[in-house]
């Protein structure tokens, strides 16, 4: 993909973002990247607040607010009752679904 | 609960034994866990009549407790020599509370050379063993069809399928679900279904008819601790209603069942794919727990009231999570199987490089109908693929392949039972994905080394249940430890296996977790409900560690050293992508969780 670009991986009621998506396929939306942006304001430039989100992640690793979004990135957008149920536990403390944000828990 | 059935299968002669003192507080795993190691010899051969297999509801099974209906069943494990226990919601936990049994001990076994067949029938105050030799030797699915034609109470239905019965080591524990049209409650880990094989038992029949719901010693406290735990589930978002008040979907177990974690785990690199070598599956999003739910929207619209596939579907009486689900046949929305969960799917799935929906339900439902562990059999299947035996991907294949162990003459249809290391043994595979024996579940341990020290270090073998990590949050945060950045890896390891420990014994699903994780009045409702049940106020830490001592003793007067506590090398040295990180957990690391415990 262009490294310009930023891909964002929709799911639950996210989809809704892209016309006519599919929960059984994959649902993306692609966006310009901007430079410096940070996750907390990438959310709001997709006119979403941070309680309508769940687990997320930039490049396979949790997003937390002030987590820098580099260009070319894949962003994995869940909505808030789609968290990690176990076996990830450890990779929470990212300010959505707990307030701790600085808890690392491995 | 005041009793317990022991049942001597040398002599076909059982007794009742009244509940010691000392016996009074266990239920479900601790008393499983400390029947065994207590009285099976942890040097004998798992599948002879020394070792005993022990049945116990939960703490709670039988009260008006929400989600309390789980069912343990132990041994010492023939696929990992070590001790076992495994749970599963259906039916049996509820009736045996009722009922008054604390546990059924199953000793012995018929001489050798014997064909016949046995079923233990358990009943208020009255127990049988009978010979059934027309339920061996039959699909699981045939076998509760006919126990509910023979015992027309509805009774609970646990007990071994063909797998068992020929000492496979990849046979699990099945249990008929509320409807009896599937035995896919699964005590699935561990081969135990091997062990009541062994004994030449098919089948545990539980009727309640005459029983009471148990009464807690506490009632006002137990009143108020029940509802408070309720009211958390069911305002979480994980565990909640199905639907928003604007009727959009809200409850994300009851709306994706379990399998809302495919595409969850896919995007965090840890779902392990094509047999461990790869974190993110491109097809992820078709096996989803939201396409689950969007064939059975489909099969609703297109058959009405004949489809039979659902969503939000308990797995027991009681149960307001619902988190199972029913698939349908997308042809003509009757049931295929139910559940599928998201470790079946995984392991059925991705691990397979399989992304058609319907070839994931068949695998399923075949394992259910054989008597197999799905997590096992999915990893078994891995190795005939990693081996070159069948192509990754190729459905078909692996359908063909597990269908051959319903032929008691075919080579193949015993090594697809056998679990990941036997058959990858075999099949000259390097990459064995085990520990102690146990194949490893859905979570990759590289990316997410907490579980991987989970996986290392549980007495139970490769077991993410064992350590189910959100517990290390609920005893960070609510319990005795109030800022668990104090803690290092191994404490917190150590703390969440011991807080599974004892959640695995009240009786309650984990899934609680999450709305006690969340919300106060949630963990206090868990903690005062089993407090009040007991009269008695229980630390969940020393409770827990009580019994993985007791699990670990086993393990160690069976020979294991910290030398078993380790992850296959292959973790340590490959790479996986997309995160390209190794397992680089230290073996000092790894060892200090039981260290001085």
């Amino acid at each position: 993909m262009n490294s310009r670009r930023i891909e964002i991986h929709l799911y639950g009621a996210l989809r809704s973002l892209v016309p006519d998506s599919r929960p059984d396929e994959d649902t993306v939306l692609r966006l310009d990247s901007i430079s410096n942006e940070t996750f907390g304001g990438l959310v709001a430039r997709l006119g979403l607040k941070p309680s309508d989100l769940g687990d997320c992640f930039i490049d396979g690793t949790l997003a937390k607010p002030s987590s820098l979004i580099p260009e070319g990135a894949r962003i994995g957008l869940f909505p808030f009752n789609m968290v990690l149920l176990c076996g990830g536990q450890h990779l929470k403390g990212h300010g959505y679904t707990h307030t701790d944000v600085d808890v690392d828990y491995y | 609960m005041s009793k317990i059935l022991r049942v001597n299968m040398n002599d076909l002669s059982f007794k009742w034994e009244k509940v010691k003192p000392e016996q009074e507080q266990l239920a479900g795993r601790a008393f499983t866990s400390t029947i065994v190691s207590t009285e099976v010899d942890p040097t004998c051969h798992p599948l002879r009549e020394r070792n005993k297999f022990v049945v116990s509801p939960g703490l709670l099974a039988g009260t008006s407790a929400p989600s309390s209906g789980r069912l343990s069943v132990g041994a010492k494990s023939p696929l990992t020599s070590g001790i076992k226990e495994s749970n599963a919601g259906g039916i049996t936990a509820t009736k045996l509370g009722r009922i008054g049994v604390k546990g059924i001990i199953i000793e012995g076994a018929p001489p050798k050379g014997t064909t016949d067949w046995y079923i233990i029938h358990v009943g208020k105050d009255k127990a049988e063993i009978l010979k059934k030799n027309d339920y061996a030797g039959i699909g699981c699915y045939e076998m509760i069809a006919k126990a509910w034609k023979d015992f027309p109470s509805k009774p609970g239905v646990i007990g071994c399928g063909v797998a068992g019965q020929r000492l496979m080591k990849a046979a699990g524990i099945f249990g008929n679900n509320i409807e009896n049209n599937d035995p896919g409650r699964y005590a699935g880990r561990g081969g135990i279904g091997a062990v009541l094989g062994s004994k030449h038992v098919v089948a545990i029949i539980s009727e309640d008819t005459g029983g009471a719901v148990p009464t807690a010693k506490d009632k006002t406290l137990f009143e108020s601790g029940r509802k408070a735990l309720a009211k958390a589930l069911d305002t979480q978002a994980v565990t909640g209603v199905l639907k928003d008040p604007q009727g959009k979907p809200f409850g994300a177990l009851k709306n994706y069942g379990t399998a809302v974690l495919i595409n969850i785990l896919n995007e965090a690199g840890g779902l392990p794919t094509r047999a461990f070598s790869a974190g993110r599956f491109e097809n992820a999003a078709k096996v989803s727990g939201e396409a689950i739910h969007e064939l059975v929207d489909k099969t609703k619209a297109k058959f009405g009231d004949k489809a039979e596939g659902k969503y939000g579907h308990p797995c027991h009486v009681g149960c307001i999570m619902a988190c199972s689900n029913a698939v349908p046949y997308e042809n003509t929305g009757k049931m295929h199987v139910s559940p599928l969960e998201y470790e079946t799917t995984w392991s059925l799935g991705p691990n397979l490089g399989i992304d058609v929906l319907q070839d994931i339900a068949e695998l399923n439902r075949l394992c259910n109908d054989l008597g197999l562990d799905t997590i096992e059999t999915g990893n078994t299947l891995a190795m005939l693929m990693e081996s070159g035996m069948i192509k990754f991907g190729d459905g078909p294949a692996a359908i063909a392949a597990l269908k051959e162990a319903y032929n008691p003459k075919s080579y193949l249809g015993r090594l697809v039972s056998s679990g990941a290391s036997s058959a990858g043994h075999v099949l000259g595979v390097t990459r064995i994905p085990v520990v102690k024996g146990q194949s490893l579940p859905a979570y990759d341990p590289r990316p997410i080394r907490g579980i991987g020290v989970t996986y290392a270090t549980t007495p139970m073998g490769a077991d993410h249940t064992s350590g189910y990590t959100i517990a290390a949050e609920i005893l960070g945060i609510k319990g005795k430890v109030t800022d668990p950045r104090e803690l290092k890896k191994a404490d917190l390891s150590r703390a969440f296996q011991a807080t599974t420990a004892y959640i695995d014994s009240t009786g309650y699903c984990l899934f609680i977790a999450f709305a006690v994780l969340d919300i106060d009045e949630g963990f206090k409702g868990m903690t005062d409900s089993v407090d009040a049940f007991l009269g008695k106020k229980i630390d969940v830490t020393e409770y827990g560690m009580k019994v993985l001592k007791a699990e670990r003793d086993f393990n160690k007067r069976a020979g294991f050293t910290e030398r078993d506590d380790r992850l296959p090398e292959f973790f340590r040295t490959e790479k996986l992508p997309p995160h390209n990180v190794t397992f680089d957990v230290s073996d000092g690391d790894i060892d200090a969780v039981y260290k001085g415990t």
